[in-house]
């Protein structure tokens, strides 16, 4: 290798540099999507109505969580900010109306379905106490009544509607 | 009769239709209270156990019937099974690091936390394991031996809960006996006391029924001539005003020279007289005529009368049997058996035209008695 060859002129050097800072990009994303894996899968949640299949962001979901509310969760035994969105208001913007039955779909294998959402007391919970919800709080989506009367708190079966660690959302027409 | 005696038969005829009514819808009531008393028990109870038993078995067999601790166990011992399955490490890293993160999120409970005391140590035990995963500081087999801590703690939170539940289910049992033994002692008072209730109620019924019978048994009397068994002046104006609007006739009967028969036989003679002229006067009206005495040696006769012809030959009937029955009369003036003197006339019944037809008949009698006796007459 000789002297000229050794050198590089401005322009290589540059074009060496930006392929480096390339390959070094393409690493750094490779290394994160297999460190979070899980993180990026539940990021998103899928929408299924007939054959329309959608994948919304959870992060879509944060920016149109309008409504903060402080709430005792029962299964956390203390009061939580909780933010998110009217679910009535939710399902009539992406469905256009209030579907009869929903079958939700959650991270840990739990299915259910549920009916009777015309009612302006069930919010989709994003965030918690300003902070985004992740599995370990049952997120990053969870459903749940803002105002439950005055069951007891200490019986958990009372809360049983309650729907964590959302998924999935399908219509039943 | 003495006011005394008319004192005890206005109390004895007089019904007490208000206590007596009051006491049977009373009692009637206890009793159809008591059965539907029963009915409610029976409801209640059986609406109480529904829900005790929804609540603590609805869900067996499905995900959400299981315990929180038992499905949070299953995922840490599904992140082992990855950790220490043959694949590559990052792919095992990611699963185990997803089931214990599901494992986390369904053991971080409020109530764990209060009444377990592994349960916080084991949260910060699988805090601290994804923090180790995430930045890949720990090979697979000590993550594995990391989640044998949080696993036993899981463990003995689903033995305890089992125990919780297995407490409730026998509580449950003890309480459902309770209430079937409850049920069944009630059950058996109301119903004896339905029963009760429903027998004085029978009772009552009989002793109203009775007296009832009692009352129209002195009214019957109260309208019957005792010496002759016919009626009185009372059930001839009561027959009247029943056939109201129809054509009646109305004999007058006077035993002619009674006094002196009684004078001559005595009062107890004078009254078997009464008695046997009423069966004579009887037969003589074919029975088609109700007959009634009116006091002392007079009678009455009512019938149906379509025309005045009739009531002549009842009249003349009468007079003849009489005649045949030849009564012995030793004070008689004209040296005669027992005679009758006959008056009659026919009128359609209503209250005023009685009055009326009562005079004309009595008018036909005492020409009967001027003309010398022992005979009829009938005003047209």
């Amino acid at each position: 290798m000789n002297a000229v060859a050794l050198q590089r002129s401005p322009r290589v050097r540059a074009r060496r540099l930006l392929l480096l800072v390339q390959v070094l990009l393409v690493q750094v994303l490779i290394a994160t999507s297999f460190a979070l894996p899980v993180a990026a899968n539940a990021h998103t949640l899928e929408l299924i109505n007939g054959d329309v299949t959608q994948q919304i962001p959870v992060s879509d979901l944060h920016a149109i969580s309008d409504t903060t509310f402080t709430l005792y969760d029962p299964y956390q035994g203390r009061e939580v900010e909780m933010q998110g969105v009217v679910f009535q208001a939710f399902l009539i913007d992406q469905f256009g109306e209030i579907p009869p039955a929903l079958h939700f779909t959650a991270w840990d294998d739990y299915e259910v379905t549920l009916s009777n959402w015309d009612d302006p007391n069930w919010y989709l919970i994003t965030l918690e106490d300003g902070e985004p919800l992740s599995l370990r709080q049952r997120g990053p989506i969870r459903l749940v009544e803002r105002d439950y009367g005055n069951r007891d708190v200490e019986n958990l079966r009372e809360f049983n509607d309650w729907v964590w660690m959302i998924r999935r959302i399908e219509v039943k027409w | 009769m003495t006011s005394k005696a008319k004192q005890v038969e206005s109390h004895a005829v007089r019904p007490r239709p208000l206590v007596r009514q009051y006491r049977y819808i009373t009692w009637l009531s206890l009793s159809l209270m008591s059965f539907l008393a029963l009915m409610v028990l029976i409801i209640y109870e059986s609406r109480w156990v529904y829900p005790e038993i929804q609540a603590y078995f609805s869900q067996t067999g499905n995900l959400s019937g299981q315990q929180l601790a038992t499905r949070s166990r299953m995922y840490l011992q599904n992140a082992q099974a990855e950790l220490l399955t043959d694949q590559p490490e990052q792919a095992a890293f990611d699963a185990a690091f997803m089931n214990i993160e599901l494992a986390y999120g369904l053991s971080d409970m409020h109530i764990y936390r209060r009444e377990y005391e592994c349960s916080e140590p084991s949260l910060a035990v699988l805090n601290r394991l994804l923090t180790w995963l995430e930045v890949r500081e720990i090979d697979r087999v000590n993550a594995v031996g990391e989640l044998f801590t949080p696993i036993q703690c899981l463990s003995h939170i689903e033995m305890d809960q089992l125990d919780q539940r297995g407490a409730a289910i026998n509580y449950f049992s003890e309480s459902t006996r309770q209430h079937n033994q409850m049920l069944t002692y009630s059950s058996l008072l109301i119903f004896v006391l339905g029963l009760a209730f429903w027998g004085l109620h029978e009772r009552q019924l009989h002793r109203t029924d009775r007296a009832t019978r009692e009352t129209l048994e002195w009214m019957q009397r109260a309208m019957r001539d005792p010496l002759t068994g016919v009626g009185n002046r009372s059930a001839l104006l009561q027959d009247v005003l029943a056939n109201q609007h129809q054509s009646l006739g109305l004999i007058l009967v006077d035993i002619d020279f009674f006094k002196q028969y009684n004078d001559a036989y005595g009062h107890p003679q004078g009254d078997t007289l009464l008695h046997q002229l009423a069966t004579i006067i009887g037969q003589a009206l074919n029975h088609d005529a109700q007959l009634y005495r009116l006091g002392g040696d007079e009678f009455a006769a009512l019938l149906h009368c379509p025309d005045s012809e009739t009531l002549k030959r009842y009249c003349r009937q009468i007079i003849e049997g009489v005649r045949e029955a030849n009564f012995a009369h030793a004070a008689h003036p004209d040296k005669k058996g027992v005679t009758l003197s006959v008056g009659g006339c026919c009128f359609v019944a209503n209250e005023h035209t009685f009055t009326l037809a009562y005079e004309a008949a009595d008018k036909a009698l005492y020409q009967v008695k001027t003309a010398g006796r022992d005979g009829w007459q009938v005003t047209e």
